[in-house]
């Protein structure tokens, strides 16, 4: 079984999957941030080479993570589509075959602001798109966190790494993660050819670093330094 | 008299000149005008020292007066330095002699800091003589028509040549003379270098196979140096281990009263910053007449101090020492320089000597250095640098071999630059030293690379950064050509912060890894200032001056140079005739208790000897090992041998290296007799146990930041610089994870790893130290204590390597992410998310 930690949040029971997804059993939902699909096919159109084989790899992976699960629906927390470039034949295809073959799930599309450049997913992929904040249950959906939020909020834009010195030996880790703050936990992106951007956490922020099949708790401790 | 310059070119007008000003040409001066006007190419070589350039120079310049050239004529030469800096006052000094000798050429300075409007006048119309960067070359040979534009050309010069092989820039200079050969079909190539160990080889290197060997010739004969180093007045007090020195400051201020204008070189930033702050503190009335310069400050800071350092004796200025690393090291020639002040190791002769020689610039005066140890060791190595200077034996640099990154570029530029036909770009590129053993399958690959993505069919559809029409390789997509052109080069800095103040003044940069771990509000000691951080955006620190004196001092990457073969050679056979009881000089002599207590406690190890030192401490059970291979070879092997320790006794073992020795740190004995001792050392499966050892891939993961850069596949910004399309930010970590698990025979993955291996690990000189323990005198010994060998390494224990081999998921467990304490914690919030500068934003 791969692995998975279950937090309490706002009354919540969340499940930190290791594949970057979040399983939300009172709502039937795996939640998931940033797929960025078409990216690869968008930098080729650029001149760059990325291998088109990461699309099919991120669908296996989110059908791995649903049947796991046994989710009956899909909420994506923003930027489905990378860009309008990326919405070349090969991707879509690859993705309308996935969708016709989870025709009985939902999906939940809150808009990212890639999503608002690269435009809704097409009819066939029936999807539901909405703007956020979104009201979910207890939780609202958003693609970019908002300080001044009043409900706790789902969020994704970010693509949250933690870094830290490993205790002993030169090297320093670099993992993405799940994000807890005290009003929004925002999710690592899903999609592998994303990138991350290392955060610095507040003390009381709870910080799950996924990577290598595996997920654990990262140990924040405050600065030894005065202050 | 000397020989008259060849009959059939006139060479008068360069003789009165030279005539006028009272100079007599050098006898290298006038070999180097007859080699070219024969049709020779040739490399100038000297370890410091007047009169090169008019020696590479003038010889053009004859032939273009016996031909009466004007710029109407097209390009005559070109000027390559590897540094912007340098270029302004090369081409000002080229101007110079042109009027002089009535010359109707022109010189143009070309590179990154030129106006628009000259860059896109020269992309028509070249000068006679255009002095540029090997970036700036390769840009102009970006646009179609280049290959016309330049065929007039019939020198090309490469200044500073010593600094450009053994680089990625290196090999992309080869790349673009190759293609100057091939299109300009009078073109002959000067170096000019310092001396180096491996001079035929950077000869043959700068010329190619394409064209006739270069001639090698050597420039004036070297200043004599005067070595002196400041002594403690007790070796008893002064520090066994440390970097910093200051305890000698006292002394350092002494000597800088002496002198008139001094450089103090440092190896490091963070040493500058440290000696700038304590000498002020010390003798708070040198406020201003002392500067600090090192390759993090602004640029206009940087031109600043240059410009009083020249103009010193001239215009009476105050300006007493500039604290330095080696940003000045290359580079104009300083006048009025006195004496150079080496604090710290030298690590290398030709560095030593480079350093020695930016003294004394007046005839017949040598150069004077001055050593300042910051170690007891330490002084060992300057009288070994003495030696190695009186023997001649300076360090080689090696050039690259078949960097497949920048061939991937190059085949872009040259798609760009009017297309190339496969089988002709191959054979040219063959004829570049790097390139010359390329295999038709590395061709093939990297054809791939820019054609197709990657050699798999489907993995890449719609891809085509240059395309094939009727045989000829192009690039037809606009974009892609300006995208490429932005990314043009080699050089890849570490992600920097540009420091400024509030007002708009800027600094100069930063890393990000020390600025980001800084809170507002925090200080810290940069360009000889304590700074307070009021905030951080985008890629800009904000700072002000902070009343409090107290800061933390970044620690920049770098300064961990090893000591050279040739210098670790040198101090060895100091400790051997200390051995035999010679102590020849105030250095040897001061060390002399130090070296009678290791006699005392230990052995001092002859040159053939491996010395092993066993003891146990309250840390565990130590072994201390003396290869003297240098650093990096050292943190190999240690970890290689610990790695194999934990195999035959189960227990964790943890490994230091510094230039001398390694040591190894155990909670239970290491019970290995002279055999068990020579098992551990083996080379058999050196390879596979260094990497499994040090984790390579996370080693060749952050190497491929370069590779990825260079090859294109990431488009860097730079501090104040917009990135050139927010949907290419990408990191070269994605590349890495989606190559290795989508296309494992991408090539550019195996050169990162060869590059950590022969550059980050020195893997050669690993195996060459292994090879020397095969054959040496194993010495084993148990002192009672710490030896003054060993002491410095149990003082590094900091920098401690582990062999346990966690999971990830065990060290995470163990990691610790440091938390900003900030009184209300909104985190994650809209300010913590700009912050955290999110990718895709």
């Amino acid at each position: 079984m791969p692995p998975s930690l279950e937090v309490r949040w706002h009354g919540q029971e969340l499940h930190l999957l290791a594949s970057r997804a979040l399983w939300w059993p009172s709502r039937r939902a795996l939640v998931v941030a940033d797929l960025h699909l078409g990216k690869p096919a968008a930098y080729r159109a650029l001149g760059v080479p990325a291998p088109e084989a990461v699309t099919e790899a991120d669908l296996v992976r989110l059908q791995e993570a649903i049947r796991h699960v046994d989710a009956e629906r899909l909420i994506i927390l923003g930027d489905l589509i990378h860009a309008v470039s990326g919405r070349t034949d090969a991707t879509m295809d690859a993705v309308g075959r996935w969708r016709r073959a989870h025709q009985a799930l939902e999906i939940l599309v809150v808009r990212g602001n890639h999503d608002r450049r690269a435009g809704d997913p097409p009819a066939e992929w029936r999807c539901d798109c909405v703007d956020g904040p979104f009201a979910e249950g207890d939780l609202d959906l958003v693609h970019e966190p908002d300080s001044a939020a009043e409900r706790p909020a789902l969020a994704g834009h970010i693509h949250p790494a933690v870094a830290g010195a490993a205790p002993v030996g030169p090297s320093r880790l670099r993992a993405p993660c799940f994000w807890f703050g005290p009003m929004v936990a925002v999710l690592p992106a899903f999609g592998v050819f994303t990138g991350a951007r290392a955060v610095r956490p507040a003390p009381g922020d709870r910080v799950f670093a996924v990577g290598d099949g595996s997920i654990a708790e990262v140990a924040c401790a405050a600065s030894l330094r005065r202050r | 008299m000397a020989a008259p310059l060849q009959a059939d070119h006139d060479a008068a007008p360069i003789e009165r000149w030279f005539a006028s000003r009272g100079w007599t040409p050098f006898i290298f001066q006038r070999e180097c005008w007859c080699a070219y006007l024969a049709g020779e190419s040739g490399l100038l070589h000297a370890p410091t020292g007047t009169g090169k350039t008019l020696a590479v120079w003038l010889g053009p310049v004859i032939e273009s007066l016996h031909h009466a050239d004007t710029q109407a004529d097209g390009p005559r030469v070109l000027w390559l330095t590897p540094l912007r800096a340098l270029a302004g006052d090369t081409a000002d000094a080229l101007s110079e002699s042109l009027r002089a000798v009535g010359s109707g050429w022109t010189v143009e300075l070309r590179t990154g800091d030129s106006p628009s409007s000259l860059k896109a006048r020269q992309r028509e119309r070249l000068p006679s003589a255009l002095v540029t960067t090997p970036e700036s070359l390769t840009i102009l040979m970006s646009y179609p028509g280049w290959a016309e534009r330049f065929r007039s050309l019939r020198c090309a010069v490469v200044d500073e040549w010593h600094e450009l092989i053994g680089t990625k820039r290196g090999v992309q200079t080869e790349l673009a003379l190759a293609r100057l050969r091939a299109a300009c079909p009078h073109l002959r190539t000067w170096g000019v270098s310092a001396t180096l160990g491996n001079l035929d080889e950077a000869a043959a290197t700068l010329v190619g196979s394409a064209a006739p060997a270069a001639r090698l010739i050597k420039g004036a004969e070297s200043k004599r140096i005067e070595i002196q180093t400041l002594l403690p007045e007790s070796i008893d007090r002064f520090p066994w281990a440390g970097h910093i020195g200051v305890a000698l400051a006292d002394q350092v201020l002494a000597a800088i009263d002496a002198a008139g204008a001094t450089l103090l070189f440092t190896n490091t930033r963070s040493q500058a910053e440290i000696w700038f702050r304590t000498l002020l503190t010390r003798r708070p009335d040198l406020l201003g007449k002392l500067a600090l310069h090192h390759g993090s400050l602004d640029r206009d800071i940087r031109l600043e101090v240059e410009r009083l350092l020249r103009a010193d004796r001239a215009s009476r200025s105050e300006l007493r020492c500039v604290v330095c690393t080696s940003s000045l090291d290359l580079g104009v020639d300083f006048a009025p320089v006195d004496q150079v002040i080496q604090v710290g190791s030298p690590k290398g002769v030709a560095r030593f000597v480079q350093r020695a020689g930016r003294s004394g610039h007046r005839p017949g005066a040598p150069s004077r250095i001055v050593c300042v140890p910051s170690h007891a060791l330490e002084i060992i190595e300057f009288a070994a640098a003495r030696d190695a200077i009186s023997t001649g034996a300076l360090e080689s640099r090696p050039p690259l071999r078949k960097p497949l990154d920048v061939l991937a570029q190059h085949l872009v530029t040259a798609g760009m630059g009017g297309g190339f036909d496969e089988a002709d770009l191959l054979a040219e590129v063959r004829t570049t030293h790097a390139f010359a053993d390329l295999t038709d399958e590395e061709w093939g690959w990297a054809m791939d690379f820019v054609g197709r993505g990657g050699p798999a069919l489907t993995a890449y559809p719609q891809y085509a950064r240059v395309a094939a029409e009727n045989g000829r390789w192009t690039v037809r997509e606009r974009r892609i050509a300006t995208l490429h052109r932005m990314g043009i080069g080699t050089i890849v800095g570490d992600a920097a912060v540009r420091v400024q103040y509030q007002s708009g003044r800027t600094l100069g940069t930063i890393e990000e890894s020390f600025i980001s771990r800084l809170r507002t509000g925090d200080r810290f000691v940069f360009a000889g200032q304590t700074l307070e951080l009021l905030r951080l955006r985008e890629m800009t620190a904000y700072v002000r001056r902070a009343t409090n004196r107290r800061g933390a001092v970044p620690r920049w990457n770098g300064g961990k140079m090893p000591l050279s073969t040739q210098l670790a050679h040198a101090v060895r056979s100091r400790l051997d005739l200390a051995n035999q009881g010679l102590f020849d000089s105030p250095e040897m002599l001061a060390a002399k208790p130090l070296l009678d207590l290791q006699r005392e406690m230990s052995v001092l190890p002859g040159p053939d000897d491996l010395l092993i030192e066993t003891l146990r401490t309250g840390d565990g059970h130590h072994a201390f090992l003396f290869p003297f291979a240098g650093r990096l070879a050292h943190e190999g092997l240690g970890a290689v041998l610990a790695l194999r320790l934990t195999r035959l006794q189960a227990t964790s073992v943890q490994a230091v290296a510094n230039d001398y020795g390694v040591e190894l740190l155990g909670a239970e004995p290491f019970h290995l007799d002279e055999p068990g001792w020579r098992a551990l050392l083996t080379t058999d499966h050196l390879l596979d146990d260094l990497l499994e050892a040090l984790n390579a891939t996370e080693l060749a993961r952050r190497q491929f930041r370069e590779v990825a850069r260079v090859a294109g596949l990431t488009h860097q910004g730079y501090p104040g610089r917009v990135k050139p399309t927010r949907q290419l930010q990408a990191s070269s970590d994605m590349f890495f994870e989606v190559f290795s698990q989508f296309d494992p025979g991408n090539l550019l993955l195996t050169q990162a790893m060869r590059e950590v291996l022969d550059a980050q690990l020195e893997v050669r000189r690993l195996r060459d130290a292994l090879d020397a323990a095969a054959r040496a005198r194993l010495v084993l010994v148990c002192p009672a204590d710490l030896t003054p060998l060993s002491f410095p390494l149990w003082a590094e224990s900091l920098r401690a390597t582990n062999a346990s081999s966690e999971s990830w998921e065990q060290k995470v467990r163990k990691m610790v992410v440091r938390l900003e304490a900030r009184s209300v914690a909104p985190a994650p919030t809209a300010k913590s998310r700009r912050r955290s500068r999110a990718p895709v934003a």
